[in-house]
């Protein structure tokens, strides 16, 4: 906590050296969240690359009361809500509900990641986008189901409903493959 | 371990990282980034932080600073480290009873429904939680001057919106029930405390102290897309500022500048919107919110607006359909239900209007046309209500024709694996998602 308000001043000010601790700090975390979101390899580097992207540029201008690492996770998420919500406008995903297809392999191991971490982030493909979001948020960006309902505008108590369905979804899914 | 237990664990340890390849491209395009921005900053900031962090002794005592603030004011920094929280801000704007802000609002793009759109309209308002809100609203004409000008009563307890129209010399009266009520207002974004509430929602930075106004204030602002989340919107660009009196917590000025596609040639539709002018916890009486209606004006009696309903936007359709040969290319522009759209068309239900008005005076074809124009609303309030309760909507005016019968014109979620669909014939069905998915390979899709 005293790190990244000390890197919150330090990036305001426009410190490379605290970019680049932010950077290294939150790239994996940011980027678990977004396969977590979108299942997908190449979109969830395109969705870490812009919020760094963005991030960056808002140096010197920069001003956060709260958590940094909410902020990012913040930012990464309404990537992923645009990037679902692209994907539901075209013909061919329309479905939130629907699976979607996971895009691994990339040839020269632009990710790293386990067996038992892409089944993971297949099964929870299968939730409907709202549970998945509730799972990740809170599981992988360790985020509080009170701060999750405010992002996304319903009750704790929905967020709750949300998050029990969509671990016995999961455990469904999953019995017996881990 | 109980089963939820191991499941949670389970995706907690999911773990993605950056390859090597994937790290290096990473940081070179954040860190071009920052560099890129820098350079964008003005060279006489550049210079002074130069100068400054030159010095040794300046550096020694910002790194003091520095652990100073780290370690003794933690606490300030997270709750007042721009000065105020929205949340207190929306705790005060709730906490008013009556106040009064003007605003102005400039609607202006490329060509819509066949013509150029430059639209500016000013109001001075006083809201008031127990009477409801008057409202002075004034259209500007593009070539000067004011084309119309009309106070308008929105009043809660009554049940009514009155408007009067002193050039005219009329007045009208449109009752509501309780749910178009609560439409109403939750359309009318103009509410101080809801503009809060969304900002509060969407990503916001803030824009450190300013005056503005004339008044010490705080800003804060949010480019998220979110902000205007359901509309629908394509290429949507937002960018809003809300500044905020440092001593009061209250708003004194709020600004959004929002630009959209309307069309997929990618023809632009700009708005600005600006409050200001507010003058918080103002005395009210009673009597200001009764309106002084002169013994000569006349009533108008204001037709009842379509509920929304999937049967009242059929029949917006059809008509629609019927006086212009398809359907509207866009669900949620009030733009595309005016007369002048349909005057010159040769369809029979329009020619049969045209007959109906001609000989009629000014006022006689106004009321004619208000009327037979009505039910094209129930299509714009029944998306709009779609779009409100986050039920998918999607529209395919633009492509779909009254001939298509199997192709989807209308379709919104209606449970988890079901969508109801209204076709270019006008039948609706609800299918699975499946289905629909099938469905809409067949149109080529556009959402307005």
């Amino acid at each position: 906590m005293i790190e990244d308000e000390l890197l919150k001043w330090k990036f305001k000010a426009g410190g490379k050296e605290a970019l680049q601790r932010i950077y290294e700090k939150y790239r994996d975390y940011l980027l678990t969240l977004a396969m977590a979101l979108v299942n997908d390899a190449g979109l969830a580097e395109d969705i870490v690359h812009d919020v760094f992207v963005t991030f960056a540029q808002s140096s010197g201008t920069f001003k956060l009361r709260g958590s940094l690492k909410s902020y990012l996770a913040t930012c990464a998420v309404n990537r992923c809500r645009d990037q679902i919500r692209a994907r539901k406008r075209q013909p061919l995903s329309l479905d939130e509900d629907a699976p979607i297809q996971s895009d691994f392999n990339p040839p020269d191991r632009r990710m790293i990641f386990d067996e038992q971490s892409r089944q993971v982030a297949d099964a929870m493909a299968q939730l409907p986008y709202e549970q998945r979001e509730v799972i990740a948020l809170h599981l992988n960006a360790a985020m509080k189901l009170r701060h999750i309902a405010g992002l996304q505008n319903v009750s704790v108590s929905t967020i709750k409903g949300r998050y029990r369905y969509g671990l016995q979804k999961l455990r469904l899914s999953l019995n017996g493959r881990l | 371990m109980k089963p939820a237990d191991k499941i949670e664990n389970i995706v907690k340890k999911m773990s993605f990282k950056a390859g090597p390849e994937m790290d290096k491209d990473l940081w070179a395009e954040t860190s071009k980034a920052q560099n890129e921005f820098r350079k964008t900053l003005a060279p006489s900031q550049h210079n002074i932080g130069r100068i400054i962090m030159k010095s040794p002794l300046i550096k020694i005592a910002i790194a003091a600073v520095v652990i100073i603030a780290c370690v003794i004011g933690l606490s300030l920094w997270r709750t007042t480290g721009s000065g105020i929280a929205l949340a207190d801000v929306l705790a005060r704007v709730e906490n008013v009873k009556a106040f009064r802000y003007k605003w102005i609002l400039k609607i202006y793009g490329d060509e819509a429904a066949g013509k150029p759109v430059n639209v500016e309209m000013r109001a001075a308002v006083l809201e008031s939680q127990e009477h409801g809100s008057k409202s002075s609203v004034e259209v500007l004409d593009p070539n000067g001057g004011v084309r119309t000008s009309t106070e308008v009563y929105r009043l809660p307890q009554k049940k009514a919106i009155i408007r009067i129209t002193p050039k005219q010399k009329k007045y009208e009266r449109e009752e509501i029930d309780d749910a178009i009520a609560e439409q109403w207002q939750k359309q009318n974004n103009m509410d101080t405390g809801a503009l809060v509430k969304k900002i509060m929602k969407c990503k916001y930075e803030s824009l450190g102290r300013s005056i503005v106004d004339g008044v010490e204030s705080e800003g804060f602002r949010t480019t998220d897309p979110n902000y205007k989340r359901g509309g629908g919107f394509k290429n949507l660009q937002v960018d809003v500022k809300m500044w905020v009196d440092v001593k009061t917590q209250l708003p004194v000025r709020y600004e959004e500048v929002t630009s959209a596609d309307f069309d997929r040639n990618g023809n632009r539709m700009n708005q600005q919107f600006v409050i200001y002018g507010y003058q918080w916890d103002v005395p009210v009486d009673a009597s200001a919110f009764a309106p002084v209606i002169p013994d000569d004006y006349t009533l108008v009696t204001a037709p009842k607006k379509p509920a929304p309903t999937e049967e009242n936007a059929i029949k917006g359709l059809k008509l629609y359909a019927d006086l212009s040969g398809h359907y509207p290319k866009h669900a949620n522009w009030t733009s595309e239900y005016q007369w002048s759209l349909f005057e010159k068309s040769e369809t029979s239900a329009a020619k049969r209007l045209q007959e109906d008005i001609k000989g009629l005076t000014e006022e006689e074809k106004a009321n004619k046309l208000r009327d037979a124009l009505l039910p094209l609303h129930g299509i714009g309030i029944f998306y709009a209500s779609l779009v409100r309760n986050a039920k998918e909507p999607a529209y395919y005016g633009e492509t779909v024709t009254p001939k298509d019968a199997d192709k989807v014109l209308m379709r919104w979620k209606v449970s988890d694996n079901e969508y109801r669909i209204i076709f270019g014939d006008m039948h609706a069905e609800t299918v699975t998602a499946e289905k629909l998915t099938e469905l809409e390979k067949l149109i080529s899709k556009f959402t307005p």
